[in-house]
């Protein structure tokens, strides 16, 4: 993990001197981000951080920062505040920061569009992603396997098998 | 398939759901021919995915709808406050199945609970007594599991949790039914095969909706004319002021116009008012049949409430029957619990991509994630009761926001009401002792869901001054129209309101074709 953090870390450190050695980063920011690995990363983290499953894959959360970008490309005016705040969120050293403190980053940016925006596409997403399935044990489509009748809908076994006829009929 | 001219003066019914398409099929068996308009297209069963999503994005009615008022709902969900299916089956494609009859005071909820200040409580102009001759036949047409011989569905896991805590807590009425899904073959469907997608469509056609029964029948008897991707957007009338046409809009956009004898209105507790409400004209000018005002008042989406319970073993719950676990114990009228009406236990079951979006809207962090990974091991239920009808929560047109035709978007204006507070706070302390009981770690109270039961927008009265029909569901107004879905009633009732929506479509086909004979209509 603390590999792969370090890897988003210099993969968006490189970016952006990339983007500043070719000036059109004065700012030094992406105006692009969908299209920038290194942002798709940052955001990747912004997710993590929000949304923290120490046990799903890091490609889930890079692929939900993807969809998430997607989403943030609206009329030029959103684009550029989804790509200021992101801006922000490096310069104020997010990918550097321990958990806690950037829980508490993004507390103080929770009512942003951006914000919004990452937190309502993750929760339809991230959760919508079969890897992610995998990992909280949920088996998805289920009718081309026959469904559960033969495939575990009934093996809960530590609790005594209810009655399942109603109480009248059951005197 | 039937085709009926279009200048034709016909039986037109508008909506094929749980009351259209029983009306469609009930009066074409009488020998009556119909022509049935959908808004939806036509989906089969085999289209249907197994996905949470993707099925959302298929069959989930999505036109323009604002929000306004104090519920949650508004604020989590403000341009979705309904949760309904624009299709050829309507909601019943989408439908969990549980069918309890409402309780014979419930249809006296006024002489039974007096006066509830602030609710706009009214006896109906009919009894249980009137109705249980219907219901019989729609438990049979439905297949109901523990009526008329269908046997109980089996226990799954959700249930097997589910079940033990009512046990541990006292209860007694607790079964996996009655729920309208096969558990052996009935009716020419197969039995379930319990791949946990109710709210997706039921690829395996286990599941009553009137997709897979009454509308194929309807269109064997040769008299259907359904017309698929048909929304209509306003219904006419002569200098009689009776009803003589409808107009409608296909998926091109195109306007057409289908002259009528009879319309009956189904299109669900929104779309209902609100096609009354844009068929305003001199003589109507407030919409038709709303002389009395009471088009799109007295809206009701049932009290209702989730709880999903964290335990240290695995549960599954997605796997099998969403709903097959009913606990009637908390269904009576007992006023000492501090508020009038009852409600129902069910179980109740979201994958991660709905639980993520509605167990607690607007969530994030760590707290909300723990409860993502103790997915395979929770348990759910829902909770539903009678919430009170109020003037105020009512259904209007949009005097900002357009549809994709550039008609007025429907407003659902809804606030709780106290007794509506004070029933769901006392059945989430009931749902969570009941977990506890069998060893939960921990529990949430998810608010509610955008409105799956959407009813009482045009309500069934005695007195015309009261409601907006009869007891036959005929405006009081307009002696050819009638309304024949889930808004004609009165008060909500605790009972999920299928079954009773669908015996009262019986019952209307039955009044209705009665009528047609008799050269009445």
């Amino acid at each position: 993990m603390k590999t792969t953090r370090r890897h988003v870390l210099l993969g968006s450190a490189s970016a952006l001197l990339a983007a500043s050695s070719l000036g059109g980063a004065a700012l030094g920011f992406t105006l692009d981000p969908a299209k920038d690995e290194a942002s798709k990363a940052l955001l990747a983290r912004v997710v993590r951080v929000a949304f923290p499953h120490k046990n799903f894959p890091d490609a889930a959360y890079l692929r939900t920062a993807g969809v998430i970008l997607t989403a943030a490309e609206g009329t030029p005016g959103q684009k550029l505040a989804f790509a200021a705040t992101l801006h922000d969120l490096d310069q104020a050293g997010f990918a550097d920061m321990d958990e806690a403190a950037a829980l508490d980053h993004l507390k103080s940016i929770e009512d942003t569009p951006f914000f919004v925006l990452t937190r309502s596409t993750t929760v339809v997403t991230l959760y919508d992603d079969p890897e992610v399935w995998a990992v909280l044990g949920y088996e998805g489509p289920s009718f081309d396997k026959g469904g559960y009748i033969n495939r575990g809908f009934n093996d809960l076994d530590w609790l005594p098998e209810p009655r399942i006829e109603e109480y009248e009929a059951a005197q | 398939m039937n085709q009926i001219a279009k200048d034709e003066a016909a039986v037109v019914i508008i909506g094929s759901g749980a009351g259209g398409g029983t009306l469609a099929y009930e009066l074409t068996a009488a020998g009556i021919p119909c022509v049935l308009l959908e808004a939806g297209a036509f989906i089969k069963n085999e289209d249907y995915h197994n996905n949470e999503w993707e099925a959302f994005r298929q069959m989930a009615w999505l036109d323009a709808r604002t929000t306004s008022g104090s519920w949650r709902v508004a604020k989590d969900f403000p341009g979705l406050p309904a949760w309904i299916v624009k299709a050829v089956g309507g909601s019943t494609t989408h439908w969990s199945g549980a069918t309890p009859r409402f309780k014979d005071y419930e249809f006296k909820a006024k002489s039974t609970y007096g006066d509830v200040a602030g609710a706009t409580l009214l006896d109906w102009p009919i009894t249980l007594d009137d109705l249980a001759p219907y219901y019989d036949r729609a438990e049979i047409a439905m297949g109901s599991t523990h009526r008329h011989g269908r046997p109980a569905l089996p226990a799954n896991n959700n249930y097997k949790v589910f079940a033990n805590g009512a046990e541990r807590v006292g209860y007694k009425q607790y079964a996996t039914g009655p729920y309208a899904t096969n558990a052996e073959p009935y009716d020419g469907r197969p039995a379930s095969i319990q791949d946990g997608f109710n709210f997706q469509g039921d690829k395996n056609k286990s599941k009553w909706s009137t997709l897979v029964r009454e509308i194929p029948r309807a269109l064997e008897t040769g008299l259907l004319d359904l017309r698929p991707d048909s929304h209509v957007v306003r219904i006419t009338h002569g200098a009689d002021g009776k009803a003589d046409a409808v107009l409608y809009v296909d998926k091109d956009g195109n306007l057409h116009r289908q002259a009528a004898k009879v319309v009956c209105v189904a299109g669900n507790s929104i779309e209902t008012p609100r096609l009354l409400l844009l068929s305003e004209s001199n003589r109507f000018p407030t919409g038709l049949a709303n002389g009395a005002d009471h088009v799109g008042r007295h809206y009701m989406r049932h009290m209702t409430g989730s709880v999903y319970a964290q335990f240290d073993k695995p549960v599954h719950m997605f796997r099998g029957e969403t709903m097959a676990g009913i606990i009637a114990d908390e269904a009576a009228n007992n006023p000492e619990r501090g508020f009038v009406g009852g409600y129902y236990m069910e179980t109740l079951s979201l994958g991660p991509s709905f639980l993520a979006a509605f167990i607690e809207p607007g969530a994030w962090g760590p707290e909300f994630a723990a409860m993502m990974d103790a997915y395979a091991n929770t348990a759910g239920m829902w909770i539903v009761g009678e919430d009170m009808p109020q003037a105020t929560n009512r259904v209007t047109l949009s005097d900002s926001v357009k549809d994709q035709w550039g008609l007025a978007a429907p407003n659902v204006h809804f606030d709780d009401h106290a007794n509506d507070v004070a029933m769901r706070n006392y059945a989430y302390e009931k749902a969570q002792k009941l977990y506890e009981a069998v060893g939960a770690v921990s529990s949430h109270r998810t608010p509610p869901y955008p409105s799956t039961h959407n009813l009482g927008t045009c309500r069934m009265s005695e007195k015309p001054e009261d409601g907006v029909v009869d007891k036959w569901g005929r405006a009081h107004e307009v002696s050819n129209l009638f309304v024949s879905d889930g808004s004609v009633m009165t008060t909500g009732a605790a009972a999920n309101p299928t079954l009773t929506i669908v015996a009262l479509a019986i019952r209307q086909a039955e009044y209705l074709a009665g009528e047609l004979k008799a050269g009445n209509l």
